[in-house]
């Protein structure tokens, strides 16, 4: 069809008829884009729901079999066939919550001062170290916590802070026990120190697509580097950031390998901080191979599809506070 | 001050304009750098109390330049500098020890777009006052409401206070900008191309709004539109590739312009 263009344009009269073929060589390719770009994203749904039903049906046998108990109780006894995964889920949700603690505040802050504080010289360095950092792989994260990290933590952080908090109601019990080095404190740092990079390479970028009229607006009225940030940069990025920490909360849920190095792998969730646990996804990983039997099996596959539901929730409930939030102040920008 | 100037920079038509007035501002061998390049060579004027002063000239002539040195917001830009004297009621504004901030609070700035921030109109309004000022309640919804009735903004958003900022007409907003700028009870307002973003309508809108404030405010605007300069202004500085070139009564420049660059430019030769 690009020949028959090529020939009316190479004549030299364009006649009205000459116009209509065009529009509608134009309108079918018009018509192949749409269908293609229609068939990726109902590809992308099947997936997710083809997904979403191959983890419930693997789950089944599990859930039938325990009920609503496979959730609340702690017991995880594969020779005598009995599951409940309290211990991953809440594993899983306090490394996640305390990793997001230490990470969002400080990727924040290391956005703020790579955009707004940091001279010149020093931007794009620091700006290369932490998209490196973003991009290591987990597993080296992992043997660096599990050889290097629990180790001095162990023998110079933990008695210190056992001891500092060992009269103090309430944090005594989450600093107790003895300094093993790994366990949950430890996965939840090692996790912030994951996520952080991601958190403040998405925020920077971000806070690059503040306007700066919007800023020297700001700035005009007499506010300070602080009250800019404060008031006007946060805000109006607020979607951005929002956006940013779901990813890394997302990444923070499910990573596998550097937490199964250093939480000490034990189906057990205590109150003390300190003491080995595991989550969700190092159960998962730690187990299936040697999962014999089928309510084995099944129960992992369970502990996923769990897994599977509390990411969409997660996600599912960023959306809607950041609709809300629009509505009353920002506006419609993403 | 005035008449030393005369001296200095002979060229500049600079009988005082309108002689009874006080002089608010007084810029003085003002030289200005991005970096290695001169944006500003020796610009000496005065700002007059209480009147509507336009910078006109082509495109890269230094007038927004000139404009942004007087509330020091080049600032934020390294290697932006300026050299010379701006004199704000009898201080230098330009020497170090002067807080830039307060300074800031005292000249307003309007930029070319509207710039709400995220938040609701009424706080878009009291957020600058609330930067130097601790009000009560009552106090601070009648400091909005006087702000937002000067700017003539009032009658249309009383009843949406609570809306983003965001949700307003271009006009409006550039409206908000305003009432945002003079809550905080400057003395001078300088606005940056304030209508090169906004149809026709509410240009008319903002203009009138200008000459109301001019009772009260020092105003410094900087237009490429000259019908908008000789509507809205007293006073007119032509400036030319860094320099200003003619510097009078704004109806003396748009009929007799002395210098013969000031004519080429306001008869469409160039620009």
């Amino acid at each position: 069809m690009a020949s028959t263009m090529n020939s009316t344009t190479a004549t030299g009269i364009g006649g009205p008829s000459d116009k209509v073929a065009g529009g509608r060589r134009l309108h079918s390719a018009n018509r192949l884009f749409r269908a293609l770009s229609l068939g990726a994203a109902v590809l992308v749904l099947l997936t997710f729901v083809a997904m979403f039903g191959v983890l419930f049906e693997g789950a089944w046998p599990a859930l039938h079999q325990f009920g609503f108990d496979f959730f609340f109780t702690e017991i995880w006894n594969p020779v005598k066939e009995r599951f409940g995964i309290l211990a991953p889920i809440g594993g899983t949700l306090i490394t996640s919550f305390l990793a997001m603690l230490a990470a969002v505040p400080l990727g924040i802050g290391v956005a703020i001062f790579l955009t707004e504080l940091c001279p010149r010289m020093l931007r794009r360095p620091i700006g290369i170290a932490i998209e490196l950092l973003a991009g290591i792989p987990s597993i080296i994260y992992g043997i660096w916590g599990l050889f290097v990290f629990a180790p001095f933590f162990q023998a110079n952080i933990q008695p210190w802070i056992i001891d500092v908090f060992a009269d103090v109601p309430g944090l005594s019990m989450l600093f107790a026990g003895p300094p093993y080095g790994i366990g949950m404190f430890t996965a939840s740092l090692i996790l912030a120190i994951m996520i952080l990079p991601l958190i403040a390479s998405i925020t920077r970028d971000v806070f690059e697509t503040v306007p700066p009229m919007l800023k020297e607006a700001a700035y005009g009225l007499g506010c300070t580097t602080w009250e800019v940030i404060w008031n006007v940069v946060i805000p109006y990025t607020r979607t951005g950031i929002v956006g940013g920490a779901m990813l890394a909360l997302g990444r923070a849920l499910g990573e596998t390998m550097a937490i199964t190095f250093v939480i000490g792998n034990a189906h057990r969730l205590s109150t003390s901080l300190f003491a080995p646990g595991t989550t969700i996804s190092a159960a998962i990983a730690n187990e299936f191979s040697e999962a014999v039997g089928d309510l084995y099996i099944s129960s992992l596959l369970a502990a996923g599809f769990f897994l599977f539901i509390i990411t969409f929730v997660v996600l599912a409930a960023a959306q809607l506070m950041l609709r809300r939030l629009d509505k009353s102040t920002g506006g419609n920008r993403a | 001050m005035a008449q030393d100037m005369q001296f200095a920079n002979p060229k500049v038509g600079m009988e005082p304009a309108v002689p009874q007035d006080k002089i608010k501002v007084e810029i003085n061998k003002l030289n200005f750098y991005y970096g290695a390049s001169q944006a500003l060579k020796e610009v000496s004027l005065p700002l007059y109390d209480r009147k509507v002063t336009a910078f006109i000239g082509p495109s890269g002539c230094g007038k927004s330049t000139l404009l942004r040195v007087l509330n020091r917001i080049y600032e934020l830009y390294p290697g932006q500098r300026a050299e010379g004297e701006v004199m704000l009621d009898g201080k230098n504004i330009l020497v170090k020890p002067n807080d830039v901030n307060i300074l800031r609070a005292n000249v307003g700035m309007v930029f070319q777009k509207p710039t709400p921030f995220p938040m609701t109109i009424f706080e878009n309004v009291a957020f600058g006052i609330r930067l130097y000022e601790k009000l009560g309640k009552r106090e601070m919804q009648e400091r909005v409401e006087q702000a937002l009735t000067r700017a003539s903004l009032w009658n249309e958003v009383k009843d949406k206070l609570n809306e983003s900022g965001l949700s307003l007409s271009g006009g409006q907003q550039q409206r908000l900008c305003i009432a945002r700028s003079i809550a905080t009870k400057p003395e001078v307002i300088l606005l940056d191309e304030p209508c090169s973003a906004l149809d026709p309508i509410s240009t008319a809108k903002i203009e009138e709004l200008i000459d109301e404030l001019a009772t009260d405010y020092t105003i410094v605007i900087v237009t490429h539109n000259m019908q908008q300069a000789a509507r809205v202004s007293q006073l007119t500085a032509f400036m030319y590739l860094g320099t200003l070139v003619e510097f009078g009564n704004t109806e003396e420049m748009f009929t007799a312009p002395k210098d013969q660059r000031t004519m080429d430019y306001i008869t469409g030769r160039f620009g």
